[in-house]
């Protein structure tokens, strides 16, 4: 019954109003919790996270493939240099909302934080466990010990900083407003008074969650600098910490559309095409820029023959290019980026394509001597999978617990899943009884 | 007029934000930091390693491994002596053999930490783990690593090496005995050994005019005439003379410039006195600022069409 009523809503009989579908975060509440799948993604992270504590009391050495030429192995080149990138969502819808005054994107704004929290701690949780040496990083807290030349130094204060206090902050309003519904009059009194003060601050902190990642995001590109030669002159380039910036952007952007889409398909809610044709279109821009500083910088270099070169490299490299291009190019049409489908299929390729870009250089393209390999070992690829599956099991948890994926007003009955059943949840004023469909939580 | 104050307000705050976060130290980066050609200090020590007179006695490698306190590499000989195959976390310096593919030429390296003027790895070095010493040594402190191996992937020379057995891992690379020997006023292990003078201490400006001499007096014998170390990647502390091309016996080819100042000639510029970031948070706070207030105002308008609270 109710994927019919999506279908309805979705092709918008009335005749092309201007209402929105998506006018609020709404929780999920007719899926049951405890799925297979999260089962699934829980049992994974266990695994993950075993291995993980069994890391703690060893040395560094039987958990990786790692060795002294390949010494970066996947937990810091995947999880934290290439997936943040998909965690840039905060960073890029948040800039489109509130600096380029996108107004149609605040709705889908807890959808990107959210994600890009859980990218961004899984991320930190994965370098925790890769240093060797992790008791000394207190150091962070004296300034006076920091090398500031160092992109490594910007990274490891820059990204704890950004994610625990930033970007949570950004994801407060939603824990906290599932705190007034739920909470007791004492709670909802409290929360009264304290929402002035937050949004009082509100404007300086997101301005600290957007200058933060313009800074680190780019840093993790600066990492790369110093591998001088070792990186294959394709993606060797000053420009590798703003690459790697706007490549973070149109990751951001991608993912977030991409993931959207994919709950909404999952939760049968409706979509908002015009929110998502939004996002479409950003993300085609960013890919064409990103091109176009690109290869500017290729012929400014006078690699550009490298590039067509088509040997192993040079593939690689127009591999990644098509996953980039092919979306910039298809979301220039209307009619491909408000297809549900086709808009899909093509953030998909855009963040493959930024992910590629994100991990060539680190990895790929990064030949220190002639004949050492790298390949992750069975206990680094399965921390690798635990990490990433903690984050999609939070994130089918959060769904469901808090206000977070985009819906219809009609939809919001002050309803708020409980943890325990037996007790109430806050009745709105003026309405005396749970609508039928809600009876079940 | 409110709308100039709010600018200024949103400006001041984030000045204040990203000041206090970001501290001041990050701002003292300049680009003088990191000249592409740095200029060794007068004081500045050296080695020069000449593999016409190597005999590869390996005398200088086990110097080494006792003057710094190292375990012998075995894992080639079955257990019976020390046989590194390459600077490894046991071996911070080793003699290699280097032959021809048709075996008919052959030539000895010896490899240990170059020393640089301008060291990748202590540009690198988040907390200043390594740094450049005294006399231009590049040491290694304990208590300042946090063992995130930036070190090994910023090193052109491949020389810094991670203990992947140690549950307390250190970083081993050569120090130029700098704690053992240097401060006692003696020159380090390996050179202190050498039987042929084939590897020779001293300061580099001495070690760099004598190994121009040896050149200048038999032209032709070695390896392009010229001296590996003095302008390679910025400048080294250890010169090489070899009677083989430098990549024969595993030196890599490298730029004269600095990696350091490679990777730091835009973000010194741009984080000197945290200008970008503060330029940044000024503009964007006060583009937010003013979309914030707009949001505002329009949020009972919001909030008495859909009945609810809005939603941040």
């Amino acid at each position: 019954m109710s994927t019919q009523d999506t279908t309805v809503r979705t092709r918008d009989t009335s005749g092309g109003t201007l209402l929105n579908h998506w006018q609020r975060g709404v929780p999920v509440y007719r899926e049951p919790v405890v799925t297979p799948t999260l089962l699934f993604f829980l049992a994974l992270a266990a695994i993950g996270f075993a291995l993980a504590l069994a890391r703690l009391c060893s040395p560094l050495g039987p958990f990786g493939g790692m060795n002294d030429v390949y010494a970066w192995g996947i937990w810091k080149t995947f999880n934290v240099l290439t997936l943040t990138a998909l965690g840039s969502g905060p960073l890029a819808v948040g800039m489109a909302a509130w600096v380029f005054n996108r107004q149609k994107l605040h709705v889908v704004m807890r959808t990107a934080l959210v994600s890009g929290f859980l990218f961004y701690s899984t991320g930190l949780v994965a370098l925790g466990f890769d240093v060797g040496r992790p008791w000394n990083f207190w150091n962070v807290i004296l300034p006076w010990r920091w090398n500031s030349g160092s992109a490594m130094l910007e990274v490891s204060v820059c990204m704890p900083l950004y994610c625990c206090v930033f970007l949570f902050f950004e994801n407060l309003p939603l824990i906290l407003e599932r705190f007034y519904y739920t909470g007791s009059d004492a709670t909802r009194k409290a929360l009264h008074r304290m929402a002035p003060f937050l949004r009082r601050i509100y404007p300086f902190m997101i301005t600290g969650a957007y200058v933060l990642p313009l800074m680190h995001q780019s840093s993790l590109g600066g990492l790369m600098l110093l591998g001088g030669e070792k990186v294959y002159p394709l993606w060797q380039t000053p420009l590798l910490p703003f690459l790697y910036l706007l490549a973070a952007g149109l990751c951001g952007l991608g993912f977030v559309t991409f993931l959207l889409l994919m709950s909404a398909l999952r939760y049968s809610r409706p979509l908002d095409l015009g929110v998502l044709g939004e996002l479409g279109n950003l993300l085609s821009l960013m890919c064409f820029v990103f091109l176009a500083v690109q290869f500017g910088d290729l012929v400014w270099r006078g690699e550009i023959r490298t590039a067509f070169a088509l040997d192993k490299m040079s593939l690689m490299f127009l591999f990644e290019t098509a996953l980039l291009l092919i979306p910039a190019v298809a979301l220039r049409s209307r009619t491909m980026r408000e297809t549900p489908r086709s808009l899909l299929n093509l953030a998909t390729l855009a963040c493959l394509g930024g992910l590629l870009y994100r991990f060539i250089p680190t990895t790929i393209a990064f030949a220190p001597a002639p004949n050492a390999i790298y390949f992750p070992n069975v206990p680094e690829l399965l921390m690798t999978i635990g990490y990433i599956a903690l984050g999609i099991a939070a994130f089918g948890l959060a769904v469901k617990y808090f206000a977070i994926l985009p819906g219809e007003i009609q939809d919001w009955h002050h309803m708020f899943r409980l943890v325990r059943q037996r007790r109430a949840a806050a009745r709105p004023e003026g309405e005396t009884s749970w609508p039928a469909s809600l009876s079940t939580p | 007029m409110s709308s100039v104050f709010s600018r200024r307000q949103a400006l001041l705050g984030i000045v204040g934000l990203g000041g206090a976060v970001t501290a001041a130290p990050l701002a003292s980066v300049a680009a003088e930091e990191h000249p592409a050609h740095p200029v060794a200090p007068p004081d500045a020590v050296s080695m020069l390693y000449d593999n016409t007179i190597c005999t590869g006695c390996k005398a200088c490698v086990v110097a080494c491994s006792e003057a710094n306190g190292l375990p012998p590499d075995t894992s080639r000989s079955g257990g019976l002596w020390q046989m590194p195959e390459d600077l490894n976390s046991k071996t911070k310096n080793i003699i290699k053999l280097c032959e021809e593919p048709n075996g008919k030429d052959f030539a000895f390296v010896k490899r240990q930490c170059m020393h640089c003027l301008d060291p990748a790895c202590v540009t690198g070095c988040p907390f200043g783990a390594l740094k450049k010493n005294e006399w231009g040594a590049v040491t290694w402190e304990s208590s300042l690593c946090i063992g995130c191996r930036y070190c090994e992937v910023a090193c052109p020379f491949d020389v810094p090496k991670f203990q992947w057995d140690k549950w307390n891992p250190k970083i081993v690379k050569c120090e130029f005995c700098f704690d053992q020997r240097l401060k006692e006023n003696q020159q380090p292990a390996c050179t202190g050994v050498c039987p042929t003078g084939a590897v020779i201490f001293g300061k580099r400006v001495d070690l760099l005019a004598k190994a121009k001499a040896r050149i200048a007096a038999s032209p032709g014998k070695y390896f392009e005439n010229r001296v590996y170390g003095e302008h390679e990647a910025g400048g080294t502390q250890v010169l090489y003379l070899s009677k083989v091309s430098f990549q024969d016996i595993g030196l890599p080819k490298l730029g004269s410039a600095s990696l350091g100042h490679y990777a730091t000639m835009v973000t010194s510029v741009i984080y000197k006195w945290l200008s970008a970031p503060i330029l940044a948070a000024g503009i964007l706070g006060s583009v937010i600022k003013r979309n914030w207030n707009r949001h505002e105002a329009e949020r009972p308008e919001r909030e008495k069409q859909s009945g609810l609270p809005d939603q941040l």
